[in-house]
């Protein structure tokens, strides 16, 4: 596991994990300005809609932060360092992958806690922001698997990425029925909404055609993170390290 | 003696841009100088030695092994690359302890403390690599190289930026360990350097072999290139009459007020031409050697292969 706490520590650099943690608080901090005239029963909703919409701030900060895992690497040159040693190129895939995801997870659970004090500021229990830590966690969960591998490969992976999560996802799965489903958001927010009786309804209208279910969502999110593996590890055996 | 490192037909380009062409080779244990002008293909080479970077054509083999099927092959092998870039945030030591457990050595603390003290480190080792000199940051690269003690070492210009004393103490450890039976690459363009460093010299130009073998048999093939001489005179057109039948002189030209001279010694041409130009009263203003580079005399050499 030297490989994965190397490239954990590297790419939590303070000053970057302090910007990322405030872009990931931001729907907290919505959901605070929101919900101050509103009475318990208008809070659960109003939660779980800006969660579900503002909460793509997380997807943009997961994106910055586990692109970077082996990009950090190749754009500062220092890639031979780690390439070559005797590592299996599949246990230096899943490694980055770990890295990437225990790295989003700390956001993810960094902006959470922040909607949760949000909550409690507003006179909500903690029973009401509980639910919604399934989304950060199994968002991390999946762009981790997608974007490890994208930033080893792409030059420019935080473009494509920024690509996939504003084109992709909130603008062409709202119109192509298809592509809601290659939405990790959504795929997220299937678990979340598996997980949360009192879903509001835009948090619906943000899934879509999705069906909530912990299970098929988990599933989803099993499928995805082995391909990005897959792509990861082909990769690292067959195209240029440098 | 059997070669360690086998490069066979080895091709490798980019795009449009051939960095290797056609290359085979053997390396053996020992120390072997890689020499060749900047842009060579040196580096490219070390790098698809290395499985960095994967051939375009052809195939490599180290210690019997294909490095891009077989991470384990790294054990053995190491690679200090050309590029400064290192961890700079990380202290010497860090970077070198990390080398050590990325390559799962037992004892890694102890092992990156040696490989310290061998380049020699050991009173820097607990600061920034981001504050270290040029020289410093290639120890500490060679130490992170050294510390799974490797069979076969890849070098790319690794006295770059190394002070003088820094200079002989890294070229006495890779001789060190070429004479412990590893097999050491190092790459310069710097004839002086690989011939402090290595008695077997590999040169290397526009990617393709231009001399394998000893200093000595690429120091007389540099001398056997005929050189050009520029040179600016009072009378030019008296002076290259003058010079035509002057023994070594293989040519002469007269432009644009300067004669252009190609000669096959151009230090006994500089020892005449003063007695010539008192000779013939003429005086001479500049004398200007122009195909004195490196790469001219590899081009040289490729050329007439």
């Amino acid at each position: 596991m030297a490989l994965a706490l190397h490239l954990y520590r590297r790419i939590m650099r303070r000053g970057r994990v302090i910007s990322l943690l405030a872009l990931a608080s931001v729907p907290a901090l919505v959901v605070w300005l929101a919900g101050f005239d509103a009475d318990e029963g208008q809070l659960s909703e109003i939660y779980t809609d800006i969660i579900s919409s503002v909460g793509y701030t997380y997807a943009i900060a997961a994106l910055i932060l586990t692109t970077a895992t082996l990009r950090d690497e190749k754009d500062s040159g220092t890639l031979p360092y780690i390439y070559m040693r005797p590592i299996v190129r599949r246990n230096m895939a899943a490694q980055s992958i770990l890295a990437g995801t225990a790295a989003a997870l700390v956001i993810g659970v960094g902006g959470w806690l922040a909607s949760v004090l949000a909550s409690l500021a507003l006179g909500a229990g903690l029973s009401l922001p509980l639910p919604s830590l399934s989304l950060y966690v199994a968002a991390g969960i999946g762009y981790a698997g997608i974007f490890v591998p994208l930033g080893y490969l792409a030059p420019r992976s935080l473009l494509v990425g920024l690509g996939y999560i504003i084109v992709l996802e909130t603008i062409l799965a709202n119109v192509v029925t298809g592509l809601a489903q290659l939405s990790i958001w959504r795929i997220a927010l299937s678990i979340y909404g598996g997980l949360e009786d009192d879903f509001g309804d835009v948090a619906r209208d943000n899934l879509g055609p999705v069906t909530t279910g912990v299970g098929g969502g988990m599933a989803k999110l099993a499928v995805a993170v082995l391909i990005g593996f897959g792509v990861l590890t082909w990769a690292l055996k067959k195209r240029d390290a440098l | 003696m059997t070669d360690t490192i086998v490069v066979t037909d080895l091709s490798k380009w980019f795009g449009l841009k051939v960095a290797v062409s056609e290359l085979s080779i053997g390396f053996r244990p020992g120390v072997t100088g890689l020499l060749g002008p900047n842009g060579a293909g040196k580096t490219t080479l070390l790098r698809v030695i290395a499985g960095l970077q994967r051939p375009s054509q052809g195939q490599v083999r180290i210690l019997g092994v294909d490095p891009r099927q077989d991470a384990e092959i790294y054990r053995r092998v190491s690679l200090v690359p050309e590029d400064e870039s290192v961890y700079e945030r990380l202290t010497g030591r860090q970077f070198v302890e990390l080398a050590a457990r990325l390559a799962r050595i037992d004892h890694p603390v102890d092992r990156a403390g040696m490989a310290l003290q061998t380049v020699g480190l050991v009173a820097a080792a607990d600061r920034a690599l981001g504050g270290f000199s040029k020289g410093m940051r290639q120890r500490a690269k060679v130490a992170a190289a050294l510390v799974s003690e490797p069979e076969v070492l890849l070098l790319d210009e690794p006295l770059n930026g190394a002070d003088p004393v820094q200079r002989a103490q890294l070229i006495a450890l890779f001789k060190e360990l070429g004479a412990a039976g590893r097999t050491v690459l190092v790459s310069s363009h710097v004839l002086a350097e690989v011939e402090r460093v290595s008695d077997r010299v590999v040169a290397m130009v526009d990617g393709r072999l231009a001399a394998v073998g000893d200093v000595a048999t690429i120091r007389a093939a540099m001398t056997d290139k005929p050189r050009r001489v520029y040179v600016d005179a009072s009378d030019p057109r008296r002076l290259a009459s003058a010079l035509i039948s002057t023994p070594g002189v293989l040519g002469v030209q007269v432009d644009d007020g300067t004669v252009h001279i190609e000669t096959s010694d151009p230090a006994d041409l500089a020892r005449r031409l003063p007695a010539i130009a008192v000779e013939h009263s003429i005086g001479i203003s500049k004398i200007e050697p122009v195909d004195e580079s490196l790469e001219s005399v590899f081009r040289y050499l490729v050329e007439g292969r």
